[in-house]
C-alpha cells in the first residue's frame, strides 16, 4: 500500500488506477465483519436492500412481516463489547402498525435517487407508497393490479420521476411521482414480471424480465418493446474476418447456423429479422424498414424469444452501461450486450440458486464482479470469466437479496433469516491489530 | 475566516507529458510542441536551438497531443483531447501569433467506464479519421470529411477489456488499427481491425499476433515502405508485418517514450524507466525487413517523451527530471556515451513533500521541495524575489547618497564610490589588495553633502553640492569649472547626465546647465511657480548622454511635469491626486518603450508610458510597492535594463513581453543603490541599508528562482530543524542494478551547504514515510521523529513499522529512542508536547516519558480507530484533522481530562484524499484523488448532533493538478502593515512540478474578484474554446459541480495582459476605473 501511494505521489501511477486498484484489493478482501451489526427490526424474510444513491449513507430495508426500516452504515447508535463493536440500529421503521403501512410483505424498498428524502416501497398488498423521509409519512400511493414484485426508478433521470413496476400483472405500469398517476403501461409479457432494472446508460430505456422467461427493452418515449433478449442469439461471429465483409448474406447464413434450437424453429418465419437483429447495429436500418411494415407495438407481442428457461428473477444493469445480467428460476445467471441485445454466453457456476422469488443481484466495478444469492451463500463471479471468485456464507436460510456499497467496499446481504450482514473488507487485520492493540495496553499497565 | 479562497500559481507546470514535432507555424517552420499537463508550449527550431513562440494554459488536463496535416494543408494541425472529454483542433494563425480554433467537441458519453490504463487519442496517417479509446471497450471514431471537416463522431464496441495500446498502421488502404491487449488471463496479445466507416463497425483486420512478452506495453507503426507494426516488450522487441515476423531479446527493461529518427521508420529512439536511451533499427534490403538491431546510446533524464527535432538533436520531456535538449554524436565520449546534453529545462516535478523555511532569517519564505523521482531525485530550493550576493561590507551610518564614477567615461569598469552623508561626502575606490579603501578626489568637496555626481563627458565628473556645481577632471581630479547657486538660494535638488545638469533652487527656480569641455554655462532657467521635490534627466534617446527631455515631481499641487531641453519649457504636466508628494522621478526605457516612472512618499509608484517625441504620458499605472519613499534608480545586469526602487521593500522593475513587471528584492530596507561595476566586484551593486553598506551581485532577473540539489536519490519526505539549521530527509537509495534490493536512508543536511553530513540507513525493507522535528513537554532538545514501514513483499498492508526518535550532536543523527508500531506510520505531527502519529486505520498519541534510568521513551498514551488509511493529519490546538485515504476529512478533538481522542465531525462524502491542512478553527482545506480542492466547515452550532457531527462541504474547485502537501507560508516577504500582508496563504506542491497559492480573502474583495472574474471569462476564451467554467467545476465519477468559494487566480491576473480595449471593456462593464482594477490585481500578484 504504501508503495502505491509513492507512486501516486510521483505520478508514476494514475490517481483514478491507484483508486481502482485499492477498491479492487479491498473488495476481494471481503468478509464477515463480525464488528459491524445492523440490528434487524425485521420479523419476517428481507426481501429487498439499497443503500441511497448519493451519500452511500444509509440502507433501507424492506421485509415480508411489512416493514420497511433505515440505518445509517457509518455511524452506529452505540457500541459493545468496549467499543469494539459497532451496533446500528435503525433510525426508523415504518411497519403494518404505521397508520399507513403495508399490509401484506413488503417486496421492494428503494430510494429516490436524486436525495434521501424520499423512498419508495412496492407491497403484495398492491400497493406502492412513496414516503417522505423526514417524516416517515406516506405522501402519494399508487394502486396496482396484483402484488408488486420489483419496483424500480432511473438514477439518471434528469426529466421524470417514474417508478418502473414489475408486479403479478403482465402488464409493466410506470408510476410517476410528480402527477401521482400512471404514466405507461408497457404490454408485450405474458406472464407476471419479476424484475424491472433501468437502463444505466440512457434514462429513458427499461428492461424488464418477467415469469414467461421474456426479458424486453423498453424505450418510454417510444410505443411497444425495442429488443426481446434470446438466449440462442450471441455474439460468435458478430465480426466477419476481412474477406468475407463484403457479402451481407453470408453474414446472416453464418447466424443461422449458429446456435439453434426448438424455441428458435418456433418463431421461424421471424428468423430473418431477428438474426440481423442480434447483429451489429450497422444493421439496423435494415431492420426498421422491415419493422415499418407491422405496428410497432405489435411487433414486439409477436416475438417469444426467452432470455432463461423459466421466470427471469433478477436483473441488473452493469453500472458502465454496456451489459446486463440476469438471473432466473432455471438457476442461470447470463450476461447480456445491451446494445447488440447478444447473449455474451458466459457460463457462470452458480449451483442451484432460488427459483420462486425475485432476487437482487448486486455488482462491482473493481473488480468486475456479480454477487449472486445462491441459496444459503451469496457468490461472487468474475464478470468476465464466470468463476466463482468469492463466497459468503453466513446466512442460515436462503439469501434474497445483495447490495453492494461501492464508496466503502462493504456488501449487504439479507434474506430469509431476517438478517441483515456486513461484509466488508479486510476485517482480518482491522481484528488482529485491535487484538494486538489490547494487549499492547496490558504491557503497558504492567509497567 | 478563510472560507473564500483565491488559488494561484506560483510555479507553472514543468513536467512534461507529451512532445510532438511538425510544420506548425508555417510550411517551412519546424516546430516543436510541448504540453506540460494543463499547458502548451509551441518553439521553434532555428540554428540557434529552441526559440519559444507561444505557451498558453489548456482548460483541461491534456491527455493526448497529436500533429496530422488534413488533405490539401501545407502545415500542420493540432489535436488535443483533455482527460475531461474535450477535444479541440488548433491551427496557427501566423498574423497575430495565435492559435486559433478549428473544430472542438465533447467526446464523453454515458455508457462505458473510464480506462485504467489512460486515454488514447490517435489519428490515421492518412487523415481519415481520429480514434479515441475513453471508456474499455468502446472505440470512438470521428471521421474526417473529403475537406478535412470532423464529421460526427460514433463508437465501435472493442470487445478486448483491458486495452493497453492503440495505433494506426500505416499503408492501408483501409484505415487500421493494432490493439494491444490483455485477456482474462493476463496474456497479451497484438490484433488488428479494419475501421469500416460506411458500417460504423470494425472487419476483423488482416493480421495479429498472440502471445506477446509479459511487459509488452508499446506499439510503434512503422511507416511505409515496411509498415506493420513494432510491440515493445521488457524483454523482446517485435516487429510483425502481414509478411513477416523479427525478434530480438533486449536488456530487461520498461521503456516509457519513443522517437522516430527517420522519415521511412528505419530508426527510433527508445528511452527507459532508467533514463537509458536505446536507438532501435530495423535492418532492410530495399523494401524485406532482414531483422532488428539495437543499440545503447547512453544517459538522459527518465524519459516521458522523446521528440526527434533535426541534425541529431533530441528533445527529451521528462516529468521525473529536468526535460533536456540532447545532440547524439556520432562517436562515443570517453564514458561511451554519444549523448550530449545541450540544454536542460528545470522541472520541479514531482513534488512530493517540501518545507517552507526562512533560511536567511530575513522574513521571506523559501520552499524547498523534494522534486524529481529515482536517478533523478533533488531538493530544489525556490524563492522568491531576487536575491543580492554579499560580496563584501562596511559598516557605514547615515548614508544619504551613493554614487559610482569611473576614471575615465570610456573606462569599462568603475573606480570611485561617492558616498555622501548629511555633513561631508567620502569617496572610496579600490586599492590593490581589492579592498574598498577610503581615498580623496581633490576638486570634489568634501566637507558638504553630494546632491548628485555622475561621470561626465570629456574625462570629467560632476559634483553637485547644496552651493554649487564643480566639475572636475577625472584625470587630474582638478576643479575646471564651478557654478555657483544665486546668493540666497541652495540647491535642494539635482540630477546630471554626462553631458547636462539640470538643478532646482529654493522658490521653484530650475537651472539647465550643460557641460563642455572643462566648462559649466547656464543655459536655461525657468522659474516654476512650486517648489521642485524631485526630478531627471535620465537619457532614454538614442544619444546616452543627452536627454532631449526632463521630468520634474513638484510640491503643493502634487503634480509631475515634462519639460523639453535645452529649451525648458513645459510639455506635460500630470496631476498626481492625492496628498503625497513625488519624491522620485525616473525617465528609462524597456524593451523600446519609454516610460516615466513617479515614485510618491507612501511607498505607491506611478508609471506612465511616454512618448519621447511629443512628451504625452499615456496608460496611468498605480502600484504599492512598499510603505517609505521611494528612491528609483537604473542599473543594468546582462545588458537589461532594470529600474531599482529603493524603500522599506526594495524592488526590481523589469519588462518582460512589453509588460512592467515587480520582483521584490530580498533585502529588508534599501536606503540607497547605486552600480558600481569594479574590476574587483564585476556587475555589483553598491547598496545602502540599516547603517550597512553592502556590495553584491545580483540574481538573474525573474520572478522565481530555483536552485536545483542533486541528490542522486529519491528524496521523499523533508523537515527543517532551525535550531540545528539542518534539514532531514527520508530517502531512497538509486539502485545501481535490479537484483540489489532498494535501501532507504534517513539523512541530514547542512541547510546552507545542502551536504549530507549524516545518514541512518533502515532496515532492508524497511520505507521513511514521515518526518518531523518536534521537541516534547519536560525537555528542551529538540528531536527529529521518523517514522517507516516494513514493506514486505507478501504483505498488502504493512504491519509492522518503528518510529525513530533522534537527536542532533555535534552534526550526527543519534538515535534516541524508538518505538515499534503495528503499521506504516504515514503521518507525524507535534501535538500538545507529545507525538500523534498516523499508523495505517488508527491514530496513536505517544507522550516521552522519562525512565528510571534516564533514559526517554515513548509510550503510547491514547488513540482512535475508525479510518480507512488515516495519511494526512493536521493539528491544531486540541483539535486534530485526518485526511483518510477515502473517506475524506475527520475532525478529532483531543481531550485532556479523559486522555481519550474522539470524533467529533466528519465529511461523508466518498473523496480519496491527497493531502489535508488547516486554514483555521473552523475550516479545513482537502485536496483530492480527482485534482479537485474542497474546503469543509466545521458546524459547532448545528441544532442535532447530526449536524454537529458533519463537516459541511463549503468550497469545491476543480484545480487539475494533484496536489501532494500543503504548507502554511509564503514565499514573499509579508510586510505586517500592507492589506496584502493580512492575507493568510497556503502553499501547495503537485505532481507536475507547480507551487501555487491559496488565499483567503476577506468577503468584499472576494466578491470584487469573483465579479471581476466573471467579467474576464466572457473576454479572455480558452484556448480550442474550452470553458473556463467548466473547467474549474468540481468533478468527480459520481458527479460535477459548479466551482464555488475558490477563484482562479492565474485567470484574474491575466487581466494584467490584456490589450487596453479589453481592459476597458472589463472595466465598463465591472463599473470600476481601469487604473482601479490594474492596482488591485497588481497587489495580488504580489501573493507569490
Amino acid at each position: 500500500m504504501w508503495e502505491a501511494i509513492q507512486d501516486r505521489e510521483t505520478g508514476r501511477i494514475r490517481s483514478n488506477s491507484f483508486a481502482n486498484r485499492f477498491k479492487s484489493r479491498r473488495t476481494l478482501s471481503l468478509q464477515l465483519d463480525n464488528r459491524k451489526d445492523f440490528l434487524s427490526p425485521h420479523r419476517g424474510s428481507v426481501n429487498s436492500l439499497q443503500v441511497d444513491l448519493t451519500e452511500g449513507r444509509y440502507l433501507l430495508s424492506g421485509a415480508s412481516d411489512g416493514s420497511a426500516a433505515v440505518f445509517d452504515v457509518q455511524r452506529a447508535t452505540d457500541y459493545e463489547a468496549s467499543g469494539l463493536i459497532a451496533k446500528h440500529k435503525c433510525i426508523f421503521t415504518v411497519d403494518k402498525q404505521h397508520e399507513s403501512g403495508h399490509k401484506y410483505a413488503i417486496s421492494s424498498a428503494i430510494w429516490y435517487p436524486i436525495d434521501t428524502g424520499l423512498f419508495i416501497t412496492g407491497s403484495y398488498d398492491h400497493y406502492i407508497k412513496v414516503w417522505d423521509t423526514n417524516t416517515a409519512q406516506a405522501v402519494v400511493d399508487f394502486k396496482m393490479p396484483g402484488k408488486v414484485y420489483r419496483t424500480a426508478m432511473s438514477s439518471l433521470a434528469m426529466s421524470h420521476t417514474l417508478i418502473a413496476t414489475g408486479t403479478e400483472d403482465v402488464q409493466v405500469r410506470l408510476c410517476d411521482i410528480a402527477s401521482g398517476a400512471f404514466s405507461h403501461t408497457l404490454s408485450g409479457h405474458r406472464d407476471g414480471v419479476m424484475s424491472v432494472e433501468w437502463s444505466t446508460s440512457s434514462e429513458w430505456v427499461l428492461y424488464t424480465g418477467g415469469c414467461d422467461g421474456a426479458i424486453r427493452f423498453w424505450d418510454i418515449r417510444r410505443a411497444g418493446c425495442f429488443r426481446v433478449l434470446d438466449q440462442s442469439v450471441t455474439q460468435l461471429g458478430v465480426r466477419p474476418p476481412i474477406l468475407k465483409h463484403t457479402s451481407v448474406s453470408s453474414k446472416s447464413a453464418k447466424f443461422s447456423s449458429g446456435g439453434q434450437n426448438g424455441l428458435k424453429t418456433l418463431q421461424s418465419k421471424h428468423g430473418g429479422s431477428q438474426n440481423i437483429k442480434g447483429s451489429s447495429s450497422a444493421k439496423t436500418s435494415v431492420e426498421k424498414s422491415r419493422q415499418k411494415r407491422l405496428h410497432p407495438g405489435m411487433l414486439s407481442t409477436l416475438d417469444r424469444a426467452t432470455a432463461h428457461y423459466g421466470a427471469v428473477t433478477g436483473l441488473k444493469a452493469t453500472n458502465d452501461g454496456m451489459y446486463l445480467l440476469s438471473s432466473g428460476s432455471d438457476s442461470r445467471i447470463r450476461l447480456w450486450d445491451t446494445e447488440s441485445g447478444c447473449n455474451t454466453l458466459l457460463n457462470f457456476e452458480t449451483g442451484r440458486i432460488q427459483t420462486n422469488k425475485a432476487m437482487q443481484l448486486a455488482t462491482s466495478d473493481d473488480p468486475a464482479l456479480v454477487f449472486v444469492p445462491c441459496m444459503k451463500t451469496v457468490k461472487a463471479f468474475g464478470m468476465w470469466s464466470g468463476r466463482t471468485t468469492l463466497t459468503f456464507r453466513g446466512h442460515y436460510e436462503s439469501v434474497n437479496t445483495c447490495c453492494f456499497n461501492s464508496s466503502d467496499q462493504e456488501l449487504y446481504t439479507s434474506g430469509a433469516d431476517r438478517q441483515i450482514l456486513v461484509w466488508s473488507p479486510g476485517g482480518s487485520t482491522e481484528g488482529e491489530m485491535v487484538q494486538d492493540e489490547v494487549a499492547e495496553d496490558k504491557d503497558d499497565w504492567s509497567d | 475566516m478563510s472560507s473564500w479562497n483565491y488559488v494561484v500559481t506560483a510555479h507553472k507546470p514543468t513536467s512534461v507529458t507529451h512532445s510532438c514535432v511538425g510544420n506548425f507555424t508555417s510550411p517551412q517552420e519546424l516546430n516543436l510542441i510541448v504540453a506540460k499537463c494543463t499547458r502548451i508550449e509551441i518553439h521553434l527550431l532555428t540554428p540557434q536551438g529552441l526559440q519559444p513562440m507561444l505557451d498558453v494554459p489548456i482548460y483541461g488536463r491534456i491527455a493526448t497531443l497529436e500533429l496530422f496535416r488534413p488533405h490539401g494543408e501545407a502545415q500542420d494541425f493540432l489535436f488535443i483531447a483533455t482527460e475531461r472529454y474535450k477535444f479541440c483542433v488548433l491551427q496557427w494563425d501566423s498574423e497575430s501569433s495565435e492559435l486559433i480554433t478549428r473544430a472542438m467537441g465533447d467526446v464523453s458519453d454515458r455508457i462505458g467506464r473510464p480506462t485504467d490504463n489512460g486515454q488514447i487519442g490517435i489519428i490515421d496517417p492518412d487523415c481519415r479519421l481520429i480514434g479515441l479509446h475513453l471508456y474499455d471497450g468502446l472505440f470512438k471514431v470521428i471521421p474526417f470529411d473529403n475537406k478535412g471537416q470532423l464529421k460526427e463522431a460514433f463508437n465501435i464496441r472493442l470487445e478486448e477489456l483491458q486495452v493497453l495500446d492503440i495505433k494506426f498502421l500505416f499503408g492501408c488502404a483501409k484505415p487500421t488499427i493494432a490493439v494491444l491487449y490483455q485477456d482474462n488471463k493476463d496474456a497479451r496479445h497484438m490484433k488488428t481491425y479494419e475501421v469500416s466507416l460506411k458500417d460504423k463497425d470494425f472487419v476483423e483486420g488482416p493480421w495479429q499476433q498472440n502471445n506477446l512478452d509479459n511487459g509488452a506495453d508499446l506499439l510503434i507503426p512503422v511507416p511505409p515502405p515496411h509498415c506493420g507494426v513494432l510491440i515493445i516488450g521488457e524483454e523482446t522487441i517485435v516487429y510483425c508485418s502481414p509478411t513477416s515476423l523479427k525478434v530480438i531479446p533486449i536488456r530487461p527493461s520498461i521503456t516509457k517514450a519513443y522517437g522516430r529518427v527517420d522519415v521511412d521508420g528505419s530508426r527510433y529512439l527508445l528511452g527507459d524507466h532508467a533514463g537509458l536511451i536505446h536507438l532501435l533499427v530495423i535492418t532492410h534490403e530495399k523494401e524485406k525487413v532482414t531483422g532488428l538491431k539495437i543499440e545503447l546510446l547512453g544517459e538522459t533524464s527518465i524519459a516521458s517523451s522523446i521528440s526527434y527535432l533535426d541534425n541529431a538533436v533530441v528533445f527529451v520531456g521528462s516529468s521525473y527530471g529536468d526535460s533536456q535538449l540532447v545532440k547524439l554524436n556520432l562517436h562515443p565520449d570517453a564514458k561511451g556515451s554519444y549523448v550530449e546534453v545541450l540544454e536542460r529545462y528545470i522541472n520541479l516535478g514531482p513534488i512530493v513533500d517540501f518545507c517552507v523555511v526562512d533560511l536567511e532569517r530575513q522574513g521571506q519564505g523559501q520552499v524547498v521541495t523534494c522534486s524529481g523521482a529515482f536517478k533523478d531525485g533533488s531538493l530544489r530550493v525556490v524563492r522568491n524575489g531576487i536575491g543580492i550576493n554579499e560580496q563584501a561590507s562596511v559598516e557605514l551610518q547615515g548614508i544619504k547618497g551613493m554614487w559610482s564614477l569611473k576614471s575615465s567615461i570610456d573606462e569599462a569598469f568603475d573606480t570611485f564610490l561617492v558616498v555622501s552623508f548629511i555633513s561631508e561626502t567620502r569617496i572610496l575606490a579600490m586599492n590593490l589588495e581589492d579592498e574598498l579603501e577610503e581615498t580623496e578626489i581633490e576638486g570634489f568637496l568634501s566637507q558638504v553633502q553630494t546632491l548628485f555626481c555622475h561621470d561626465a563627458v570629456h574625462n570629467q565628473l560632476v559634483q553637485v553640492t547644496s552651493n554649487s556645481v564643480r566639475l572636475v577632471s577625472s584625470t587630474t581630479r582638478e576643479l575646471r569649472d564651478e557654478w555657483h547657486a544665486p546668493a540666497g538660494f541652495t540647491v535642494n535638488v539635482a540630477t546630471a547626465n554626462a553631458s547636462q545638469v539640470l538643478l532646482a533652487t529654493g522658490g521653484g527656480h530650475l537651472v539647465y546647465l550643460e557641460i563642455g569641455d572643462g566648462k559649466l554655462t547656464e543655459v536655461q532657467h525657468a522659474l516654476l511657480e512650486y517648489e521642485v521635490a524631485c526630478l531627471d534627466i535620465n537619457p532614454i534617446g538614442d544619444n546616452p548622454n543627452y536627454s532631449q527631455l526632463a521630468s520634474v515631481g513638484m510640491w503643493t499641487d502634487i503634480s509631475v511635469r515634462v519639460f523639453s531641453l535645452p529649451e525648458l519649457t513645459l510639455i506635460t504636466k500630470e496631476q498626481l491626486g492625492g496628498e503625497i508628494i513625488p519624491r522620485s522621478v525616473l525617465l528609462c526605457a524597456f524593451e523600446g518603450i519609454s516610460y516615466l516612472l513617479c515614485a510618491l512618499g507612501d511607498g505607491h509608484l506611478l508609471n506612465f508610458q511616454l512618448d519621447t517625441t511629443t512628451g504625452q504620458l499615456k496608460d496611468r499605472k498605480k502600484v504599492s510597492l512598499g510603505t517609505q519613499p521611494i528612491t528609483l534608480r537604473t542599473f543594468s545586469s546582462k545588458n537589461a535594463t532594470h529600474v531599482f526602487a529603493a524603500s522599506d521593500r526594495p524592488t526590481v522593475i523589469y519588462s518582460s513581453n512589453k509588460k512592467l513587471l515587480y520582483s521584490n528584492v530580498n533585502l529588508k530596507e534599501v536606503s540607497h543603490m547605486c552600480p558600481f561595476n569594479s574590476a574587483a566586484f564585476p556587475d555589483s551593486l553598491a547598496i545602502a541599508r540599516e547603517g550597512e553598506l553592502t556590495i553584491g551581485t545580483i540574481d538573474d532577473i525573474q520572478k522565481l528562482h530555483i536552485r536545483t540539489i542533486p541528490l542522486g536519490e529519491h528524496a521523499r519526505r523533508i523537515c527543517h530543524q532551525e535550531q540545528t539549521r539542518t534539514f532531514g530527509i527520508c530517502s531512497l537509495g538509486n539502485q545501481t542494478n535490479a537484483e540489489e534490493s532498494e535501501m532507504h536512508y534517513v539523512r541530514l543536511l547542512d541547510d546552507q551547504t545542502f551536504e549530507f553530513v549524516s545518514t541512518y540507513p533502515l532496515d532492508a525493507f524497511e520505507y521513511g514515510c514521515s518526518i518531523l522535528s518536534c521537541s516534547f513537554t519536560d525537555d528542551k532538545n529538540v528531536y527529529y521523529c521518523v517514522g517507516t514501514a516494513y514493506v514486505l513483499p507478501e504483505e498488502n498492508e504493512p504491519t509492522k513499522g518503528r518510529i525513530l526518535v533522534f537527536i542532533v550532536e555535534d552534526g550526527r543523527l543519534q538515535l534516541i529512542a524508538e518505538k515499534e508500531t503495528k503499521g506504516s506510520v504515514y503521518s507525524l505531527n507535534a501535538f500538545n508536547g507529545k507525538l500523534l502519529a498516523a499508523i495505517n486505520q488508527k491514530i496513536q498519541l505517544y507522550k516521552w516519558t522519562l525512565r528510571d534510568d534516564g533514559t526517554r521513551e515513548l509510550q503510547s498514551e491514547c488513540g482512535h480507530h475508525g479510518h480507512i488509511l488515516a495519511l494526512y493529519v493536521q493539528t491544531r490546538g486540541d483539535f486534530i484533522v485526518v485526511g483518510d485515504l477515502m473517506k475524506s476529512i475527520s475532525l478529532l478533538i483531543y481531550k485532556h481530562e479523559e486522555g481519550a481522542i474522539e470524533e467529533r465531525a466528519r465529511d461523508y462524502n466518498a473523496n480519496w484524499m491527497s493531502a489535508v491542512e488547516i486554514l483555521d478553527d473552523d475550516i479545513y482545506l482537502g485536496a483530492e484523488n480527482n485534482f479537485n480542492l474542497l474546503t469543509v466547515k466545521k458546524n459547532s452550532e448545528g441544532a442535532t448532533d447530526e449536524e454537529r457531527g458533519r463537516l459541511e462541504v463549503v468550497g469545491e474547485y476543480h484545480l487539475g493538478e494533484f496536489v501532494n502537501r500543503f504548507h502554511h507560508g509564503s514565499l514573499v516577504m509579508r510586510l505586517p502593515d500592507s492589506e496584502i500582508g493580512q492575507i493568510p496563504t497556503v502553499i501547495f506542491g503537485t505532481v507536475n512540478g507547480v507551487i501555487g497559492v491559496i488565499a483567503s480573502l476577506p468577503q468584499e474583495q472576494y466578491s470584487f474578484l469573483e465579479k471581476l472574474q466573471s467579467s474576464l471569462r466572457k473576454v479572455i476564451k480558452g484556448v480550442g474554446g474550452l470553458s473556463h467554467e467548466q473547467w474549474r467545476s468540481f468533478n468527480n465519477e459520481k458527479r460535477t459541480a459548479e466551482a464555488r468559494n475558490f477563484l482562479d487566480g492565474d485567470l484574474i491576473e491575466s487581466f494584467l495582459d490584456l490589450s487596453r480595449n479589453k481592459m476597458e471593456d472589463i472595466s465598463k462593464s465591472m463599473n470600476v476605473q481601469v487604473e482601479e482594477l490594474c492596482k488591485r490585481v497588481e497587489e495580488l500578484t504580489r501573493l507569490h
